[in-house]
């Protein structure tokens, strides 16, 4: 018996640590490793996700691969532990030898996989989800953590700037007490008072409850004119409907999150027409639609979900930037991902037919701008993208685009708040 | 091949660590029958206390005081004694179950203290740039894992060397006496109350030791580190080990996180790619599998308890 396990161990031992291939030695195909939490508390909507970064592998295959050679895409799950993350992604970077990586989705997970594993080991990581501020801003990632959702500061100003050119006053803040939420509240805080509103009240909340019947009469008790409400759907209709039970204003600004018509159902449309919100204004275009019609096609199901559009994009970035990087190498590919929306280049979208034309292009040595599922891809001096700002409304329960922020008014807005 | 020796050395690190709460629960648990289920409150404080101590300071915290790696260290020992104690002083009298409970939500409670306490902890964000002890001394990541793995293994031979000590004098068999029979303890004149505080604190300190190497190593410390997961983990380790024997806590911290990240690499080789988002499922059903398995062929532990106690027993 005991030998028989003793066996058995040195076998699965051996069989873990095997590389997978017996060609590992030669250069194909490219590996490139992605940790994401498929189970856990993020699973179900990971799931998605994952599809998404294995749709754009296929196209990356389709429209001819990296050098030459085919991706091969190892993703292993994460289960929302930092620690079972950590171990994953220093698999792929050791044994496995991955190029470039993708992941993840809770920052909790980002942060220790950027400071102990591809920092450090110099591999280029994009993530499609993790907000949280410090990880591009500190250093410590040494320029090699990419991300391809515009970070809350983008929103959080916009919104500001909304909320300011609405005249609204005494604004009580309630907001989900995680990274994202915040980071929104700070950037609120720093921006609304500069473009002439006031904040009365700051009240954190934690999802999945019942009722938030305490916060909002917290929030009520400093008489507030207005509400900016930063959460996700679920909970912010038990929240709107509380605060307006108990005589809060019809005056709301809401987040991205809500743009959808659970939200606004679940609320009641007439209760909401002086309500507005904001988004990423990038999510419309031919290179959006073709996405979302690839995504359907494949999956019989629609491409609607956080995290779908930019972990398709941060795949498709890693896969020119290694077409444009001189080598293989951590360093090459860093500096390549900063040239996959050069100045003056030629646009190149979404889908096999587009990545072949960018190849084409990137062999004949000339620029080209990646316009992806989420639109233009330019990564600031962070390795944060920006992007023009997009404010909703609410009329007779549908929800309707208002007007857009450009990208040269958002960057006049940073001016005037940055100082 | 390098990549396979370095991907071993940096999974011994985390097994070290890991092993490190392994002996302390096995303290509790394995000589004097204290449910910890609040295993994660006590790491997460010696692993704030630890990044606290240890990184620069920054105008918007509290805290940073960008001490020495070694002042961390015993910082975050006597960080989570603290904690212990007085956890310990409220609810060391109750018994099995309720024991579990309360430390349980105390836990809990520490998880929810540092997601929301932002000017000390960071909040959600977390603590980034957490020196990591002589990492700019290592021009690579194999050069400091395999330092820091020396300095595990020496922390670690450290521990295990003392509990030994320890655990075979007179103090450790009172702690088994009160595991067996309290009320028999109690009637030979040993304060059972006091006995089963010092091995609380005691092992809880230990945890609080592994959250400071943790973080010394990852350099990054957040609230999702210290999620109840980790506790259900440890206590794996303790029971497939062997509760009872300190070797068994160790061995248990490699088979439990070794079938934890094996399984990672089997399913993400054995599943094809197109289902790749379904591997994690099939995952955390063949952990599942592997735990039942073994307590039911292993019934004791992999290495069960010794039953000799006393150094002086076999002369």
């Amino acid at each position: 018996m005991r030998k028989w396990i003793a066996l058995s161990a040195v076998l699965v031992a051996a069989a873990v640590l095997a590389p997978s291939d017996a060609a590992a030695q030669a250069s194909c195909p490219v590996k490139i490793g992605g940790v994401l939490p498929l189970t856990g508390s993020m699973g179900p909507i990971t799931k998605k996700i994952a599809e998404s970064a294995q749709l754009a592998v296929e196209h990356i295959n389709a429209g001819g691969g990296v050098k030459g050679c085919p991706v091969q895409f190892i993703l292993r799950d994460d289960q929302g532990q930092p620690t079972v993350g950590v171990d994953a992604a220093k698999y792929l970077v050791e044994v496995e030898r991955v190029q470039a990586f993708t992941g993840t989705i809770s920052s909790g997970v980002t942060g220790p996989i950027i400071s102990s594993i591809t920092a450090p080991s110099k591999v280029v990581q994009i993530s499609c989800c993790s907000t949280a501020t410090p990880f591009t801003l500190d250093g410590r990632s040494q320029g090699y953590f990419f991300r391809t959702l515009p970070t809350s500061k983008t929103q959080a100003v916009a919104t500001a700037s909304e909320m300011a050119r609405r005249g609204l006053k005494r604004t009580a803040i309630i907001y989900v007490n995680t990274d994202f939420g915040q980071d929104m509240t700070r950037f609120v805080k720093l921006a609304l008072p500069k473009l002439g509103g006031d904040i009365v009240a700051e009240v954190p909340y934690t999802d999945n409850q019942p009722s938030y019947r305490a916060e909002v009469t917290k929030a009520l008790a400093e008489k507030p004119e207005s509400l900016l409400l930063i959460g996700f759907p679920k909970d912010a209709v038990t929240i709107v409907r509380e605060w307006l039970s108990l005589g809060g204003t019809q005056k709301i600004a809401l987040n991205n999150s809500m743009r959808v018509k659970d939200f606004v159902d679940g609320v009641g449309g007439r209760f909401l027409n002086e309500s507005f919100g904001m988004d990423n204004a990038q999510v419309a275009g031919p290179t959006v639609d073709a996405f979302n019609k690839a995504f359907e096609d494949k999956y019989k199901y629609d491409s609607k979900g956080p995290g779908v559009h930019t972990q398709y994009d941060a795949m498709m970035v890693l896969g020119l930037a290694m077409n444009i990087a001189k080598d293989l190498t951590g360093p090459s590919i860093k500096d390549a991902v900063r040239q996959v929306h050069a100045a003056g280049g030629a646009t190149v979208g979404t889908g096999p037919e587009e990545y072949k034309k960018a190849l084409e292009l990137i062999k004949a040595g000339k620029p080209i701008k990646y316009h992806g599922a989420t639109g233009p891809i330019e990564f600031d001096a962070n390795g944060d993208v920006t992007g023009p700002a997009l404010v909703w409304k609410i009329v007779n329960g549908e929800i309707v685009t208002d007007h857009v922020i450009s990208i040269d008014q958002m960057q006049a807005l940073f001016k005037k708040i940055d100082g | 091949m390098i990549g396979v020796f370095s991907y071993l050395v940096f999974f011994a690190c985390i097994v070290l660590i890991l092993g490190v709460m392994a002996l302390g629960l096995n303290l509790q648990w394995g000589y004097t029958g204290l449910f910890n289920a609040g295993i994660v409150g006590f790491y997460a404080i010696g692993a704030y206390a630890h990044a606290i101590l240890v990184t620069a300071p920054r105008p918007d915290l509290i805290g940073n005081f960008g001490l020495p790696w070694i002042v961390g260290i015993v910082g975050a020992m006597a960080a989570s004694a603290l904690a212990a104690w007085i956890v310990g002083l409220a609810t060391i009298r109750l018994r099995g179950d309720y024991l579990a409970i309360a430390t349980f939500g105390i836990a809990t409670t520490i998880q929810l203290v540092t997601l929301n306490w932002d000017g000390l902890t960071g909040g959600a964000q977390g603590l980034p740039a957490i020196p990591r002890p002589l990492s700019a001394w290592f021009g690579s990541p194999l050069g400091f894992n395999l330092f820091y793995l020396g300095l595990l293994i020496a922390v670690v031979g450290l521990v295990y060397w003392a509990l030994e000590r320890i655990l075979r004098s007179p103090w450790g068999r009172v702690l088994k006496a009160i595991r067996e029979d309290e009320t028999a303890a109690i009637a030979l004149g040993k304060s059972a109350r006091r006995f089963r505080l010092e091995a609380f604190v005691l092992g809880s300190t230990l945890m609080g030791l592994a959250g400071a190497l943790y973080v010394g190593f990852i350099g990054f410390v957040s609230p999702f580190d210290f999620l109840p997961i980790l506790t259900f983990q440890i206590w794996a380790m303790v029971i497939v080990g062997g509760s009872g024997n300190n070797k068994g806590a160790l061995l248990g911290a490699l088979v439990i996180w070794g079938i934890w990240a094996a399984s990672g690499v089997l399913i993400a080789k054995l599943v094809p790619p197109a289902y790749a988002a379904q591997g994690g499922a099939v995952q955390v059903i063949l952990i599942g599998l592997l735990l039942v398995a073994s307590l039911l062929f292993r019934p004791r532990g992999l290495i069960g308890e010794v039953p000799v106690v006393s150094r002086h027993a076999d002369d």
